[in-house]
């Protein structure tokens, strides 16, 4: 699926360069014939910057809005080329840093939301278009797109690299888990009856004699998948349903239905 | 405000955006640097802006000097545009992206050269540029559009006639 969307961000503007303009555009706006498709976080910025509602940008939101009604932030773990790249980054940590034991907890969601109102705010006060400028879907694309189409890249490029070599040496992940704004607005439209990951203690097996909590150590944002609050934080990737039932057990699942906040 | 402080920072010369572009300061707020419209572009002459250009980085940029528009009839570039920086434009004439501003030290014509590039490629034809006494071009403010082709074919080393954009910040 990743691949996938690595290969359509180089296709697009490589098409374009030799004058096929049917699919045109960046993870910022998206064009695939007449659709059109618009980062619900940019209409967001948009319409608190101009404080008015353009109809055409708010039609281009819908299909990544019910997307992430029903489905939660899977933009992030399935076609985010940042998630791709801070994966690779990831792994490139725990070769130079092996880590043998890793204990995840949840962090509370406070500081997911505070973030993002902090981003908002930032975007109010100062009348710079903010997410645009730190959108990592948006910036990787276009940048992808100006050295196709020019062979020339910006200084946006240092951002990306700071922040992955932030995410090695500093905060794993953190990107993704706590700042990007585009996530935060996914998490934001999201239903009860989106699609989740339910844990059932009935049918864990521990796991002990196989590994510490498998499920907790292969979550790529270091959450821990046994507890309801994996959420906002969670993208859902699924490693840990795979990871569970790799091991025999299906403790993990994915499921539609609203999660009971009272189960532990 | 600040935005624009740090916008002047690297403010070498204002910008000139595509066609039908909104006001500057509306435009950079509108604008979400997608690319849509430099990919649309047929003759490349839609780029983006780079650091160098501080805020606006990412934003589309004209430099006439390398690549005027030909002011398309259909205006892809607009039509592609999903959050209207770029308003509709119902024709070539409606277009104002800058005004051309004639150097008459630099220009060859009124150093009695005989020179009358600026003047046949106009795409504004006898109306934006005309010829005075048939030697002199002369630039009509309400009639040029700013396309920048003057400035494009001006033969002079250092182009003798400029566009000066329409795109000032905080105007």
């Amino acid at each position: 699926m990743q691949v996938g969307t690595v290969l359509f961000i180089i296709a697009v503007p490589l098409l374009n360069k030799i004058g096929y303009h049917g699919v045109n555009g960046t993870f910022y706006s998206l064009s695939i014939g007449e659709l059109n498709i618009v980062d619900p976080a940019l209409a967001l910025q948009t319409i608190l910057l101009t404080k008015s509602i353009y109809l055409p940008l708010i039609l281009a939101i819908v299909l990544p809005i019910l997307l992430a009604m029903f489905l939660g932030k899977v933009f992030c773990s399935w076609m985010c080329p940042y998630n791709f790249l801070a994966e690779f980054t990831e792994k490139f940590r725990k070769l130079i840093k092996p880590v043998e034991k890793q204990k995840n907890t949840n962090p509370s969601p406070q500081y997911y939301w505070i973030i993002f109102g902090i981003i908002l705010v930032l975007l109010m006060i100062t009348g710079i278009p903010v997410i645009t400028l730190i959108s990592m879907p948006g910036l990787i694309t276009s940048q992808i797109a100006d050295g196709i189409l020019y062979n020339v890249v910006g200084i946006e490029i240092l951002l990306i690299a700071l922040l992955l070599i932030l995410e090695v040496f500093v905060a794993p992940r953190f990107w993704c888990k706590y700042a990007c704004p585009v996530g935060a607005t996914l998490s934001l439209v999201k239903t009860k009856y989106a699609l989740k990951i339910k844990y059932s203690a009935k049918s864990c097996a521990e796991c002990k004699e196989i590994k510490e909590n498998p499920c907790n150590q292969v979550c790529p944002l270091q959450l821990n998948p046994k507890s309801v609050k994996i959420y906002p934080y969670c993208n859902n990737c699924f490693e840990c349903i795979t990871t569970c039932n790799d091991v025999g057990c299906r403790a993990l699942k994915i499921t539609f239905q609203p999660l009971k906040t009272n189960k532990p | 405000m600040w935005d624009n402080w740090l916008n002047k920072l690297a403010d070498l010369r204002d910008p000139l955006r595509p066609p039908g572009a909104v006001e500057e300061d509306e435009f950079l707020q509108k604008c979400i640097r997608c690319r849509k419209c430099e990919e649309v572009c047929p003759f490349e002459s839609i780029k983006s802006a780079h650091g160098e250009w501080g805020l606006k980085m990412g934003s589309p940029i004209i430099h006439p000097r390398d690549t005027p528009c030909y002011l398309c009839e259909d205006f892809p570039c607009i039509e592609s545009c999903p959050t209207e920086a770029l308003e509709p434009i119902k024709s070539k004439n409606d277009v104002k992206m800058g005004i051309a501003v004639i150097d008459k030290t630099l220009c060859f014509a009124y150093n009695d050269i005989l020179c009358r590039a600026c003047f046949e490629r106009c795409p504004i034809h006898r109306e934006a540029i005309t010829m005075k006494d048939e030697l002199y071009p002369v630039v009509d403010e309400n009639k040029c559009v700013g396309c920048g082709i003057c400035e494009y074919v001006c033969p002079t080393e250092q182009p003798a006639i400029t566009i000066i954009s329409s795109h000032k910040v905080g105007g």
